[in-house]
């Protein structure tokens, strides 16, 4: 499982609307019906083809994308690779109700970590920095549950990155130092 | 990787949704240019719309709806208008009046020392020197004659800008954001973020612009007339508003809007139109200058922080062109749109350069 990407909160959907995407979304989880709304008013519908980019590795991120209908895969290129056919590497594929790219809600200018490209017909549903800060102006309690829920999101991904930086660490010293051969024998 | 077809779609559509949001911008553009008063009408609009937005936006946040939160400041602006000018249009009408019987009395003094100058010039450099008064006293005649023909028009257009800006500025801050998420549901994929960062970055710029040339000219405006009455020059008001107004030009405004009053100045001590005036040259530069020097020194790097440079040869250019098409009006409101202008080229190039870098 790829902690940056893999959505840890993903749950069954039960309707495909808007709405119903948001609801489910752990950072809107805390928001009345009538924040809600308001949300629904705020954020931007997005269509994409099978094959189109949502948006590729290196670009500038304003903010993040939630999945209504469709699939969504993300991939990084290594354009360093010699050989073509492994410079990109799948990282995973999100489904309805996952989101990703939250990490450019905060972090000003930040560049796209990977690219994200739709594998079918798919709908998503924007949020980004402009909105989260008229949000912040225009509704700011709405505002604060929402960027403490991004800050709890962000505080479990990195979490869940440092345990597999510990565990790749420890491998990569057992594969240097091999365990001692026992000379029972 | 998207195949031959895909790739194909993908970029009619580009081109498509792309040449739908240009064309939408650029047809509001063009009637916004093309139906008169509308484009005076829509530059006071916006600059109501961003100077209430932020009180609005407030209001809003502390729980109250949208609506409400619009009409409250609207009223408020309406009722404190509505004092300034009952309190402020009599003194206006009647020095505006006033002025306007005087004037003929300035021009023959201005005339008069013009000539008197001439003289002088000629005795120093030959007869044939310079013929200033000749040419200054047509060109005084036919301004006053334009100015008198084109008045009643004035009036009626200042009318229609008067009713229909803040009828612009309330569908502004009502509909605004319903308008701009509408064209830029139209923009392609590809350019969807770069487009909502940009549109969010001018926005923001702007409203800092705006907001800090209408204090800094308010600032401008007041020390102005708080100058001239306490040395008890007459047309206070007048000049102070036209001083307010012609500040928000760059570079020259300032020069401009003290001109009126060095005019007067002038004429006054020259053939004592008003006796009680022991007032000068020298006096009205100093209010002036010490408006300038309090606008300088303290108002532009603390308040104006956010404000466009422009290039004085730009700013100059842009002016022309504003007054060649609407006169003074045109010289004033040139320079938002042309900052605007700017702001939106130079951010749109430093967003192309970093997005794909």
């Amino acid at each position: 499982m790829n902690t940056l990407w893999e959505n840890i909160f993903r749950k069954p959907k039960k309707e495909d609307d808007i709405r119903t995407v948001l609801k489910e979304n752990p950072l809107f989880r805390d928001l009345s019906v009538r924040e809600l709304k308001f949300l629904e008013d705020i954020v931007h519908v997005r269509r994409y083809h099978a094959g189109e980019a949502v948006f590729r590795q290196g670009e500038v991120g304003v903010g993040m994308y939630m999945i209504v209908t469709g699939r969504v895969e993300i991939f990084i290129s290594t354009p360093d690779v010699v050989d073509e056919a492994f410079r990109e590497i799948y990282i995973t594929q999100l489904t309805g109700s996952d989101f990703f790219g939250e990490l450019s809600l905060v972090e000003e200018n930040s560049r796209r970590t990977a690219s994200a490209v739709a594998r079918e017909e798919t709908v998503l549903v924007g949020f980004f920095r402009p909105d989260l800060t008229e949000i912040l102006e225009r509704s700011p309690n709405a505002g604060i549950k929402i960027v403490f829920r991004l800050a709890e999101v962000l505080g479990r991904r990195l979490k869940e990155t440092t345990d597999k930086v510990s565990e790749l660490r420890k491998s990569l010293k057992e594969m240097r130092e091999p365990p001692p051969v026992s000379d029972a024998n | 990787m998207p195949t031959r077809k895909l790739e194909e779609q993908l970029r009619r559509e580009w081109w498509l949704k792309l040449t739908a949001v240009l064309g939408v911008m650029i047809v509001a553009i063009v009637l916004v240019f093309w139906i008169d008063n509308l484009l005076m009408s829509f530059v006071l609009a916006f600059v109501t719309n961003y100077l209430l937005a932020p009180i609005v936006s407030r209001l809003e946040g502390a729980g109250v709806p949208r609506g409400l939160a619009i009409t409250i400041p609207f009223l408020g602006a309406g009722v404190l208008v509505g004092i300034g000018v009952s309190l402020i249009l009599p003194a206006i009408i009647a020095q505006t009046e006033l002025l306007e019987g005087q004037i003929p009395q300035y021009q023959t003094e201005l005339m008069a020392l013009m000539q008197r100058t001439e003289l002088r010039l000629q005795t120093l450099l030959g007869p044939n020197a310079v013929h200033l008064s000749q040419r200054a006293n047509e060109w005084i005649f036919l301004k006053t004659t334009e100015l008198s023909a084109t008045l009643p028009s004035a009036i009626s257009g200042s009318l229609t800008v008067l009713v229909l800006t803040p009828f612009l500025a309330y569908f502004m801050l009502q509909d605004g954001r319903r308008i701009t998420r509408g064209i830029l549901s139209m923009v392609p994929n590809s350019l969807f973020e770069l487009a909502i960062n940009l549109h969010h970055q001018i926005n923001d710029q702007m409203g800092g612009f705006i907001r800090a040339r209408f204090i800094e000219a308010a600032i401008v405006g007041l020390v102005v007339w708080a100058g001239l009455a306490i040395i008890g020059f007459p047309f206070a008001l007048v000049l102070a508003i036209f001083a307010a107004v012609t500040n928000l030009i760059p570079y020259i405004g300032p020069i401009i809007g003290a001109v009126p009053a060095v005019i007067i100045a002038l004429v006054s001590t020259e053939g004592q139109v008003y006796e009680p005036m022991s007032v000068n040259l020298f006096v009205i530069t100093s209010v002036y200058f010490v408006a300038q020097l309090i606008d300088v020194v303290f108002i532009i790097p603390f308040v104006v922080a956010k404000i466009v440079n422009l290039h004085p040869v730009t700013v100059l250019l842009v002016i022309i062109i504003g007054a060649q098409f609407m006169g003074i009006l045109g010289m004033v409101i040139s320079i938002p749109i042309a900052s605007a202008a700017k702001l939106t080229i130079t951010a749109l190039y430093n967003h192309l350069l970093d997005f794909r870098a």
